[in-house]
């Protein structure tokens, strides 16, 4: 790659951005750069692309193109394939069907290795650095600039600084210990790293998620510079204000099919709402009459977390179901380990029936009456070669015991094979590793543990993530129930149609704080827009509140 | 998004499965009792178990042995598999618990509480059982101090046991200036403790046994079976050995889990100094750490029983019949070789052993996605 | 740009400062931890020449320094070994094979010279590291649970060879590098000064080349490693491999301290050289250390011991003391690991 001009902040031209904020959407004045001005020259095009796993067909069609200097956003909400896109495109995962041309000749990528020998280079959100070894030595692992036997430190260096530069970080970092940095600054590494290898296709996966704004400003004037010298960028991201800044072109994808690509000018907040969401209409929802006299089983007044959330205020009733929706890196999860006292939040406090408590492990939790679902399954749910009944019956051994030391198998089982019944788990029996199921099966059994002892109350995290829609609609069911039964259930997530469809009450919140309330008439438009970013001048008003 | 894999393409979906292959799969016989014999571990044992003695019984008759491999040598044998099997069970307990759980004391601890089990039945006159029982609270002291380094510190098991290792074989030396005790109460010990009975009742038929098997191991197997496979302690040990993330989530506390598996391996090595201490008729400094010390068998015993290196997979019949295994090829090997050649092939079959029983899990988990 | 090899400074917090525009390229060539080393060995020194005037003297400390030289030399394999996150517990047994071989074979039974006995040492060391390189680079199992049983098997060549005897009446022909006056060159053992050699060379290779860095690579995340385009499983076997060769040459010295060589040579020598890798800060779950350390760490395994003996002292305590000071170095190097993650 060529060595991009150093030190130099202004070099792609930052032209104040200005925003309508009344009318909800943004106008811009872009940094006009070199996008409009010349011809465009593709450089990759994917076309017919498909691809499924097992019965689910996470690509139905789709086509692609990257254009040789502009930024491709590639937008749509989880499930709607744009990860599975772009590991395509990375060589993570071989598309069933489709072609995939560069520069104008057909080339497959059936590994990650392909994809870089093409020049396609991925930043992942975690970054994949060596923590124990310094910037330069990561930068050029595996292609080291040697002379005689030895490596060639002042060479790397030097190269290193430029690349630095390029970041608007100083010469000195070159030398630093990764594990010493930062994740922005992490981040950042692995941007240098990704050009040093000669990268004209930059994949960006949500890269402002862990970036504070001047962070976010310093990224987009690196994103500006290597346009200018003809890299491809492809930027994957909710924040949908953020693509008004930085993006020329976005792709839009729904339901396993790219809707189309647009010019950024086209577009608006709004309109890139609507295309993602395509008009679905929520379905007929479980009507709950909640007396807002009630006193809330569970309140959060004024949480704060130091660098993760910050004055998050949410109110859940007993046999009310909350919805708390959030993007990527809007803090949304960490509060919900804050009431399970995995992490503890250092300003504010959280109510149970009125009482401050202060949960300080999951055990005085569960003792509080407070039960969790945790996010990601895999790793913090699933214990992966053991049964259904010992995943269900680890969380609850000294109640399913006598004297609170022997196994009490007999009741064990019958809790087991109750709760594969009323959860409709898949299974032949109880005694069935759990690793070997799918995951919505396995989902169910993770749920099964919350609910051996109907918890006061139960926070779920992202219920229903690569699950399919059959154990979807049972998990929903299972929730349902349980706030009809006096729990007082918060509901993280961030998929939108379920947000929408459980929740009596919606939250959404954005860049670590609690912002606009939802009643259960709120369309998906209003809410991701208030999620990603357009406010509409709602702020602190419920539309359409209960 | 998540990383791309080394050798293929990450698949994470819905309904992708992942790990064992569905049961329903419809198998050919051959290939179902070849997917037994890798995955289950307890069969490959018991399969190998009776080859080897059938072997060596086969050996015998044609004349090949310096004496007789018949059932009451078998039987007398047997004497070894008493100090073996309770510190397989020990490394169970303490490599279930996971987080590259190890414990390279045991031998040591043997040493150090087999000193003081001089000291207590040998020298100061205590009553058998009180002794005994110091004991094994001293063995589960030293146990726990590798505990609190493991689980509360955050010292890697290795670094923490080979730490106490070294201090703990230093202390078992210097507390009596190196000289054993055998007293007189101690060589009684032989009598009451090892020699080898004739069972009531069926003792006709069935060659003698050590009293050891019934004094010490059977009692602790079925100790330590019930508290792995029928106590919320054993689930816990389980779960945090599977995935201890996932535990703390199901609100295990997992740091005195864990303390505790180490706690309950220094108890059982301080049985297992008693048991040494009787069997030799002496208590001695060097007793755990003589050789190559008593670690290793107890990990190989674990390792060939089944036990995962990285934790949440193990039973006390997999480390039984890896003990059976080792017990009796042994005792074969010693009869066919002269002189020392016997002891050197045990250590040659050991390793081979070993190495198999290694590349055989490695396998078995990447073709089957486990091994039982 | 240069290195400056001779620099000894506080390891940096956050991204080190500019000096004027010359850049330190790596971590600094001597970490906190080997500062400390140098420290505590220098005040034992210091300690033990106040407490028994005899320490001080050549026969004092050349035996000393003699008796660090093959542990020193054999963690230098270690070190790699465990920087790669691997561990190899089979040196011992490994030490067994390639002394009774050396001393037995060649040097009674054939009177070979010493180039000779040296070459066959140090291959016989090669091929029981490259079966360790092969079966874990290739087998895809735990180090540690294959050096155990390679540990065995060799322990059972090295028997079958000693034949249940000591050997006895071994020529001198390995003199120059025994601890008698023929193995000193201006009153250092050459034993030592061969392993400081190649602990130097080994230093070079580990910080200045890439091959060197690859195994921190491999340690740090191994998956990583390989999408970089690190050859992960060549580099473990070299690894092993490696300190295989390291044992042979060892071995040699071991056999030169002595007209006899017992069948219980190099027992328990694993624990001793793993012991002086993590003393002198090379972490075990890998990606991070430095053979300059582990050479201290031998310094002071050996220190103690011989201050042991020195003072009167039961020579088992010098055991304690090592337990002792794994816990403080290992415990020291966690404390800082949890400072800095928490910055």
């Amino acid at each position: 790659m060529t060595t991009a001009s150093t030190g130099d902040g202004t070099a792609g031209g930052s032209a104040p951005l200005a925003q309508d904020q009344r009318s909800g959407e943004a106008h811009l004045e872009r940094a006009s750069g070199t996008a409009t001005a010349e011809p465009r020259t593709t450089r990759l095009h994917m076309s017919d692309i498909a691809k499924r796993f097992g019965a689910v067909r996470a690509i139905r069609h789709a086509d692609m193109t990257v254009d040789v200097g502009r930024v491709l956003a590639v937008v749509g909400e989880n499930g709607a394939g744009k990860s599975t896109l772009i590991k395509i495109l990375s060589g993570a995962v071989i598309a069933d069907t489709g072609t995939i041309t560069y520069e104008g000749r057909q080339v497959s990528i059936r590994s990650t290795s392909d994809a870089m020998a093409l020049g396609i280079a991925t930043v992942y959100q975690e970054p994949q650095l060596f923590r124990e070894l310094t910037v330069t030595e990561n930068i050029f692992m595996g292609r080291e600039i040697r002379k005689g036997g030895r490596i060639d430190w002042p060479a790397q260096t030097q190269k290193v600084v430029d690349l630095l530069a390029l970041l608007e970080l100083p010469p000195r970092y070159a030398t630093a210990v990764v594990g010493d940095l930062s994740i922005a600054e992490q981040q950042q590494v692995s941007i240098a790293k990704a050009l040093a290898g000669d990268a004209n296709i930059l994949i960006l996966d949500e890269p402002s998620a862990i970036l504070t704004d001047a962070e976010i400003e310093v990224l987009f004037r690196v994103v500006r510079r290597l346009t200018e010298s003809r890299v491809s960028v492809i930027y994957i991201s909710h924040r949908l204000d953020e693509l008004f800044r930085i993006a020329h072109d976005v792709l839009v994808m729904r339901d396993g099919r790219t809707i189309g690509t647009y010019p950024i000018e086209e577009l608006s907040v709004r309109k890139v709402v609507e295309l993602m969401v395509g008009g679905i209409l929520t379905d007929t929802k479980h009507e709950r009459k909640i007396d807002p006299e009630t006193q809330p089983r569970l309140e959060l007044a004024g949480l704060g977390r130091r660098g993760e959330y910050q004055d998050v205020n949410v109110v859940v009733r007993p046999g009310e179901i909350v919805g708390l929706f959030g993007l990527v890196g809007s803090g949304v999860s960490e509060i919900a380990d804050s009431i399970y006292g995995i992490d503890h939040a250092d300003s504010g406090q959280i109510l149970l029936d009125g009482r401050s408590v202060a949960p300080r492990s999951p055990l005085h939790a569960q003792r509080l009456g407070i039960g969790l679902l945790p996010a990601d399954r895999k790793q913090q749910g699933m214990f992966s070669f053991q049964s259904i009944m010992f995943n269900i019956s680890v969380g609850h051994l000294t109640l399913l015991s006598k004297l609170r030391v022997w196994v009490d198998r007999v009741r064990e089982r019958k809790v087991a094979q109750d709760m594969i019944t009323r959860l409709a788990v898949k299974t032949p029996s109880e005694n069935q590793p759990i690793g070997a199921m799918s995951g919505g099966n396995a989902q169910k059994v993770v749920l099964a543990r919350q609910l051996v002892e109907r918890p006061d109350v139960l926070v779920l995290a992202e219920p229903t993530q690569g699950v399919d829609v059959g154990a979807k609609e049972e998990i929903h069911r299972i929730i349902h129930e349980l706030a009809d039964a006096g729990t007082a259930v918060l509901v993280v997530t961030s998929d939108l149609p379920e947000a929408i469809r459980i929740s009596d009450r919606l939250q959404v919140v954005r860049n670590g704080t609690t912002t606009v309330e939802f009643g259960p008439n709120a369309t998906q438009v209003d809410v991701l827009a208030a999620a990603a970013g357009d406010v509409d001048g709602q702020d602190g008003r419920a539309k359409g509140a209960a | 998004m998540t990383v791309p894999t080394l050798s293929e393409p990450e698949a994470t979906t819905p309904d992708e499965q992942s790990g064992a292959p569905s049961p329903e799969r419809t198998e050919s016989v051959p290939a179902r009792i070849l997917r037994a014999l890798l995955t289950q571990r307890i069969v490959l044992l018991a399969v190998l178990v009776v080859a080897v003695v059938v072997y060596f019984i086969l050996l015998g008759a044609n004349g090949y042995l310096t004496a007789n491999y018949d059932f009451d040598y078998m039987s007398a044998a047997l004497i070894n598999a008493v100090p073996l099997a309770l510190l397989g069970f020990a490394e169970l307990i303490v490599i279930l618990s996971g987080r590259g759980g190890i414990d390279l004391s045991v031998g040591a601890i043997v040493s150090l509480a087999g000193m003081i089990f001089g000291f207590a039945y040998g020298q100061w006159g205590w009553p058998l059982w009180l002794a005994i029982l110091i004991t094994m609270v001293v063995g589960a002291a030293l146990g726990l101090v590798n505990g609190i380094l493991v689980a509360y510190i955050g010292f890697p098991a290795l670094i923490a046991t080979l730490a106490t290792y070294y201090a703990y074989k230093s202390l078992a030396v210097v507390i009596n200036n190196q000289r054993p005790i055998s007293t007189r109460p101690i060589q009684n010990l032989y009598d009451s403790t090892a020699r080898s009975v004739e069972l009531p009742l069926i003792g006709s038929w069935i060659p003698n046994v050590p009293k050891g098997i019934f004094l010490f191991l059977l009692p602790t197997l079925v100790v330590v079976w019930l508290l792995l496979a029928h106590t919320t302690y054993g689930r816990r040990a389980y779960a945090i050995g599977t995935n201890d993330v996932a535990a703390r989530w199901s609100a295990i506390g997992v740091r005195p889990t864990r303390a505790a598996a180490y706690t309950l391996s220094g108890a059982i090595s301080g049985l297992v100094a008693v048991v040494t201490v009787g069997q030799f008729a002496s208590a001695r400094p060097d007793a755990g750490v003589s050789g190559n010390g008593m670690a290793l068998p107890a990990i190989t015993i674990a390792v060939l029983g089944g036990v995962a290196i990285t934790g949440g997979i193990g039973r006390v019949s997999g480390i039984v019949l890896a003990t059976l295994l080792i017990v009796w090829m042994n005792a074969g090997i010693r009869l066919a070789f002269e002189g020392n050649a016997g002891p050197q092939n045990q250590l040659l079959a050991l390793g081979v052993l070993l190495v198999f029983a290694a590349l055989l899990n490695g396998f078995a988990l990447r073709r089957y996605g486990g091994a039982g | 740009m240069s290195v400056d090899v001779a620099e000894r400074e506080t390891p940096p917090s956050g991204p080190p400062e500019t000096t004027r525009r010359r850049h330190r390229v790596l971590a600094p060539p001597v970490t906190g931890q080997e500062i400390v080393l140098i420290g505590v060995l220098a005040a034992l020194w210091a300690i033990l020449a106040f407490a028994t005037p005899a320490f001080f003297t050549p026969s004092s400390i050349q035996p000393l320094v003699a008796s660090v030289a093959p542990i020193a030399l054999i963690g230098i394999g270690m070190t790699v070994v465990i920087i790669t996150g691997g561990i190899d517990v089979s040196v011992g047994a490994a030490i067994a094979v390639c002394s009774v071989i050396t001393a037995k074979l060649i040097l009674v039974q054939a009177g070979q010279s010493l180039p000779v006995a040296l070459l066959v040492s140090i291959v016989v060391g090669g091929l029981l590291g490259l079966l360790n390189g092969v079966l874990i680079a290739y087998g895809r199992v735990h180090a540690i649970i294959i050096t155990f049983g390679t540990a065995n098997i060799f322990l059972w060549i090295s028997l079958k060879i000693f034949n249940s005897s000591t050997v006895n009446n071994i020529p001198d022909t390995l003199a120059p590098l025994g601890n008698g006056a023929a193995g000193r060159t201006l009153g250092i053992p050459n034993s030592f000064v061969i392993t400081v050699v190649l602990a130097a060379m080994a230093w070079f290779y580990l910080r200045h080349t890439a091959g060197g860095r690859h195994f921190y690579a491999i340690g740090g995340d191994q998956l990583a490693a390989q999408l970089a385009g690190v050859k992960v499983r060549q580099r473990i076997l070299a690894a092993y491999l490696l300190t295989g060769l390291l044992v042979g040459l060892a071995s040699t010295f071991v056999v030169a301290q002595g007209s006899n060589l017992g069948q219980n040579v190099g027992n328990g020598k694993e624990l001793a050289v793993i012991a002086a890798v993590v003393i002198g800060g090379t972490s075990i779950t890998g990606g991070r250390g430095s053979v300059l350390g582990t050479v201290l760490g031998a310094l002071l395994v050996q220190t103690v011991a011989s201050g042991v003996t020195q003072l009167g002292w039961r020579s088992e305590l010098s055991d304690l003391f090592v337990g002792v000071a794994i816990i403080i170095a290992v415990g020291a190097d966690l404390i800082r690991e949890r400072a800095r993650s928490k910055r």
